[in-house]
């Protein structure tokens, strides 16, 4: 078939740095920095290190066609991250699953208990949204990113990143006023 | 009342959970170092062989689509845009021109001339025929690869001249080379790849 003339394949160089070389140094120089966020995307730790690991493979498989400086390295990883956690989701039943969870009763535990499942539901409002938009929220709440930063990072427009975090902000404090009783 | 970034920096799992430990990151670091691609000299002459078997193999099967004329002036117009095989209200109705099928084209280009580093003639499947090999710059690489890594099993449409000439389904992330190619004499090959890089 003609429409199968054109096909897009890696180049088959060999960069001033070998696979093995430029990976460790990838993982050395931002591994600490995708579990951060990859925790904050995730449900628990041990998601979070498989969600950092599955990054780095892709990266492993790709090492020709990432940009070569610090800076847009980190962004392609973090794109990469993202979107795999967008695939996992996408997935999963996170979103209908937490969607009818009902406000626990926090009154009725002791004040540990209460914090534990406090945090909990808390945390698990963030499921509620989509990894991208979740990504906003986290980086713009947690990290203190500005919107620029935000965007460069997500490869995305400032006007997106802003409407991300408006949008993101609203349903959870939708969703948290429902179930904890807080959030404005 | 709290905020929701109050409520979140409480229940911030960072704040109250340790790190990784350096069992775990070194854990992973091994899996990753060890897994097949990051074996350097084996791995590259695996990429080479299979980029050139892919090549050969995509060569065999094409029907060698020919550009119009107007394609093939100085100034030529490169886009690679992504596609859909059914319509949808954001996407444009285009046609392919060496087969006539329709697909749907997404409003913004993944890559254009702008992110074109270089455009070299290649030989191509008879040693009369040329074909194009496109590389794109840094940038223009990590588009493609994005773009094309979240868009597999669906059409990517390569526009010359706003014309779409081919439109291969994505099977693989696409990095930073894209070939054309086709019959196309030398001199048509040298055409078109100076074009498209402004020449």
């Amino acid at each position: 078939m003609s429409d199968q003339s054109v096909v897009g394949a890696f180049r088959a160089e060999v960069r001033s740095h070998q696979p093995t070389e430029r990976l460790a140094a990838l993982f050395g120089a931002h591994a600490d920095r995708l579990y951060r966020l990859a925790r904050r995307l995730s449900p628990t730790a041990d998601d979070a290190r498989d969600l950092v690991q599955e990054t780095f493979l892709r990266a492993a498989s790709a090492l020709r066609s990432m940009p070569s400086d610090a800076r847009h390295e980190e962004a392609w990883l973090v794109r990469v991250l993202v979107n795999i956690q967008r695939d996992e989701w996408r997935k999963s039943e996170v979103r209908k699953r937490h969607a009818g969870e009902t406000a626990p009763a926090l009154n009725q535990q002791s004040n540990t208990e209460s914090e534990l499942i406090a945090r909990t539901t808390i945390w698990r409002a963030l499921d509620l949204l989509s990894p991208r938009r979740r990504a906003v929220v986290v980086m713009a709440e947690l990290e203190g990113l500005s919107i620029s930063t935000i965007a460069s990072l997500l490869g995305i427009t400032a006007i997106t990143t802003r409407w991300h975090l408006s949008k993101g902000r609203r349903d959870l404090a939708r969703v948290l006023k429902a179930r904890t009783g807080e959030a404005r | 009342m709290k905020t929701v970034g109050e409520l979140l920096r409480s229940a911030d799992p960072l704040g109250y959970e340790s790190s990784w430990s350096s069992q775990q990151r070194l854990a992973i670091e091994e899996r990753v170092l060890a897994s097949p691609h990051a074996g350097s000299r084996t791995w590259l002459r695996r990429t080479w062989l299979t980029a050139t078997a892919t090549l050969v193999l995509i060569a065999g099967i094409a029907v060698a689509p020919r550009f119009s004329s107007s394609a093939l002036q100085a100034a030529v117009r490169f886009e690679v845009r992504l596609a859909e095989e059914s319509p949808a209200p954001d996407l444009q109705p285009a046609i392919i021109l060496p087969s006539g099928r329709a697909i749907y084209l997404h409003e913004e280009a993944v890559v254009t001339n702008a992110d074109i580093a270089e455009a070299n003639v290649v030989r191509g499947d008879s040693p009369s025929t040329f074909g194009v090999e496109v590389t794109f710059d840094a940038e223009g690489a990590e588009k493609m690869w994005i773009a094309t890594g979240n868009h597999l099993g669906k059409p990517v449409a390569i526009l010359v001249d706003g014309e779409i000439i081919a439109a291969p389904v994505v099977r693989s992330p696409i990095g930073d080379k894209a070939y054309l190619t086709g019959d196309y004499s030398r001199a048509e090959a040298e055409r078109l790849a100076g074009g498209m890089i402004g020449q």
